[in-house]
């Protein structure tokens, strides 16, 4: 496997992320997982230069990305909970009442 | 080798669409599962067994899970979620054609495929009859120790932050304090006439 073929596929996942995020404007968790698809498409990009340079450190860097992923879903999803006790709704036009 | 790699990052892209354009938040957590599923392949393509199972295990077990039991706790009124998008469509749809188009021309370009000099390199590990958990175990708790170290501190303040954003102290209810209690004397409390 060429680079060019996962650097595509991870370029294409991210930009979906991407996309998701500009068209979920009423729904947050929605926004949460298009944050986890461009988090995996970074994983994609690790672990395929760690198999072409024939390097470890990819992978292991990739378990960190993981790692991260999964304390900020915990966190986010925390906040959406809490978020919607108080305003009822998790639109994204609201979440200026954070503000305080 | 190459085919099985087409076809599952063809099953990851159309599924990932799904996740961004389904109106429904569970199918969408379900198509971001499959995703999932789907890329844990390539990397097992790629050699990497440890991390599929590992993103098998964190992302399907706990993440997803996770977002599912949110989205079912919340009442979520189906009808409002795609307002405005038609509205924002076009224009994301526009960043993301310039954004792929730039990424595309510095790939073609390869300017940054070169290996470093401090490496780890896997075929020597695998040519010592290391298999790729083990090689992984090596090096995280030797090399990247203090990284470790400090991921695993990030995990006790998420824990801890969850904890603490979703607790709900008991405003309504009348209970007994154990230090109310503990201060109060016989002779106060007790009255004989």
């Amino acid at each position: 496997m060429e680079p060019i073929h996962y650097l595509v596929l991870s370029s294409i996942v991210f930009s979906i992320g991407f996309l998701g995020i500009f068209i979920n404007r009423k729904n947050i968790i929605t926004i949460l997982m298009s944050i986890e698809l461009m988090l995996l498409s970074a994983n994609i990009n690790f672990v395929g230069f760690s198999y072409t340079l024939d390097d470890l450190s990819g992978q292991i860097f990739s378990l960190f990305i993981l790692l991260v992923a999964a304390a900020e879903a915990a966190i986010g999803l925390a906040i959406l909970m809490i978020f919607f006790k108080k305003s009822g709704s998790i639109s994204i036009d609201k979440i200026s009442n954070l503000k305080g | 080798m190459l085919f099985f790699f087409f076809v599952f990052s063809f099953i990851v892209i159309i599924s990932s669409l799904s996740v961004v354009f389904s109106s429904n938040p569970v199918h969408s957590v379900l198509f971001l599962i499959f995703t999932f599923f789907n890329t844990a392949v390539i990397f097992l393509l790629f050699n990497a067994e440890f991390l599929a199972m590992t993103l098998i295990i964190v992302y399907v077990g706990a993440v997803a899970v996770l977002f599912l039991f949110v989205v079912m706790m919340l009442n979520i009124n189906d009808s409002l979620m795609k307002e405005g998008f038609l509205k924002y469509f076009p224009f994301g749809l526009l960043l993301i054609c310039i954004f792929f188009g730039e990424l595309y021309m510095i790939f073609e370009s390869n300017v940054f495929i070169t290996p470093s000099d401090i490496r780890i390199s896997i075929s020597e590990l695998v040519d010592g009859g290391m298999d790729n958990t083990k090689s992984i175990g090596l090096f995280l708790y030797t090399d990247y120790f203090i990284v470790f170290q400090i991921s695993g501190f990030l995990l006790l303040l998420a824990m801890i932050g969850a904890i603490v954003l979703a607790h709900n102290e008991k405003i309504n209810t009348r209970y007994n304090s154990p230090i109310d209690q503990k201060i109060l004397n016989k002779k106060d409390v007790i009255k004989l006439n």
